[in-house]
């Protein structure tokens, strides 16, 4: 099938993403990543640490868990389709970063990406595909952090790849 | 709509995007890094077309008082919060979209980001637990609370019920700005490459004038200059 031997034109892709997310929008919310992989590690630290978890007012106040919240699913679904249109495009082989230094970028990064999800209750997702196309206040200023925040990542990043 | 009805809607929109977004190698990271560093634009302007279709048929919507419009107080937060973001993600190669994608390549490197994201999470609801801030939102008003840092909840739709204006009015508006810096970006691109196509043109008379030039200073016959020009 022509789909999965050649690149699709980002501009067409994400075309058809915001075609679909408007029906998402009506019928549930915009679309949104941060709020489900709370909820993930809301349900993760539930099975590891059970009601103990509860000592932590967070995990009350602002986001009681449980597993039926709708953003998981997207999440989980976004992992299922990129999964089909590897393996359907013959793309899925197993990628091991090599240098210690990637994993240590990686697992910065990720810690940075997840404080700043929760710090800001939305992610980069929700900025651009949500708050900002509202015109909610918070898009604009979530926008200029991030935009702030990759020109600072590429300054470091530049500096780590001039050694 | 039941909460399962919900899980399902979701889970299906999740698969198309994943689909596509796997297929199409867009990535909201590539989107802002490479443009800010290596002045490719791929991503950020199909970023910018989903924004400017989103902007019209939300604000068309919010008009009308239909859809879920998120609805919670922002503040100084926000800024923090995806200033961090941003740095993670260019360091972690990945957003929290491509992280999910990638994963679902067998990418290990995007798995190990994501649990650490998850990680970075669990960290803050300690944190939280401890300063209660950002504020929760059943203590949001709507309203400024400078001493928390917030400046309340506005949208499009509350813009409208302040001054009267349909919010598809203020939709238009952006949805112009969004489209005069893709402009900006597609006569950069064509700066680009026509300065390329100059540089190229330039490179191929120089090729050319080189094998008539050559064999008078070298004396002998041009094929072997041409042999030593190109390498």
């Amino acid at each position: 099938m022509e789909f999965f031997r050649k690149t699709l034109d980002p501009m067409v892709a994400l075309a058809a993403i915001a075609i679909l997310e408007i029906f998402l929008f009506l019928v549930i919310g915009a679309w949104t990543v941060g709020g489900g992989e709370t909820m993930m590690t809301g349900l993760i630290a539930k099975a590891f640490l059970g009601d103990e978890l509860e000592r932590l007012p967070f995990w009350t106040l602002v986001f009681p868990v449980h597993g039926d919240y709708w953003k998981i699913y997207i999440s989980l679904g976004m992992l299922f389709g990129a999964v089909v249109g590897a393996v359907a495009s013959k793309e899925f082989y197993l990628r091991i970063p090599r240098r210690l230094s990637e994993w240590v970028l990686i697992t910065l990064g990720g810690l940075l990406m997840g404080i700043g999800i929760r710090l800001a209750f939305v992610c980069n997702v929700s900025t651009f595909f949500g708050l900002t196309p509202e015109m909610n206040l918070g898009g604009y200023i979530a926008i200029s952090g991030i935009v702030a925040g990759a020109w600072v990542g590429s300054l470091i990043y530049k500096r780590i790849l001039e050694g | 709509m039941s909460t399962v009805a919900e899980c399902v809607v979701a889970f299906i929109f999740g698969s198309v995007v994943g689909l596509l977004v796997q297929r199409s190698r867009f990535c909201n990271t590539a989107a802002l890094r490479d443009a800010i560093m290596f002045k490719s634009y791929r991503n950020t302007k199909a970023l910018l077309v989903a924004m400017m279709i989103l902007t019209v048929a939300f604000t068309t919507f919010m008009t009308l008082g239909a859809g879920h419009p998120l609805e919670f107080d922002v503040g100084f937060n926000q800024f923090i919060g995806l200033f961090l973001f941003g740095v993670g993600m260019v360091l972690a190669g990945a957003c929290t979209v491509s992280t999910w994608v990638k994963t679902g390549e067998g990418n290990l490197g995007a798995l190990w980001a994501l649990l650490f994201t998850f990680i970075g999470m669990f960290l803050f609801s300690v944190v939280w637990s401890w300063n209660y801030w950002p504020p929760a939102p059943a203590s949001m008003t709507g309203e400024p609370n400078l001493a928390a840092l917030q400046l309340g909840f506005a949208n499009a739709r509350t813009l409208q019920d302040k001054l009267g204006v349909p919010a598809v009015v203020f939709g238009l508006v952006q949805t112009a700005a969004l489209f005069a810096i893709y402009r900006a970006i597609r006569r950069k691109e064509m700066a680009q490459h026509a300065k390329h196509e100059r540089a190229a043109a330039e490179h191929r008379a120089a090729v050319a004038d080189k094998p008539a030039a050559a064999p008078a200073a070298a004396g002998g016959p041009g094929v072997k200059v041409v042999a030593g020009g190109r390498r």
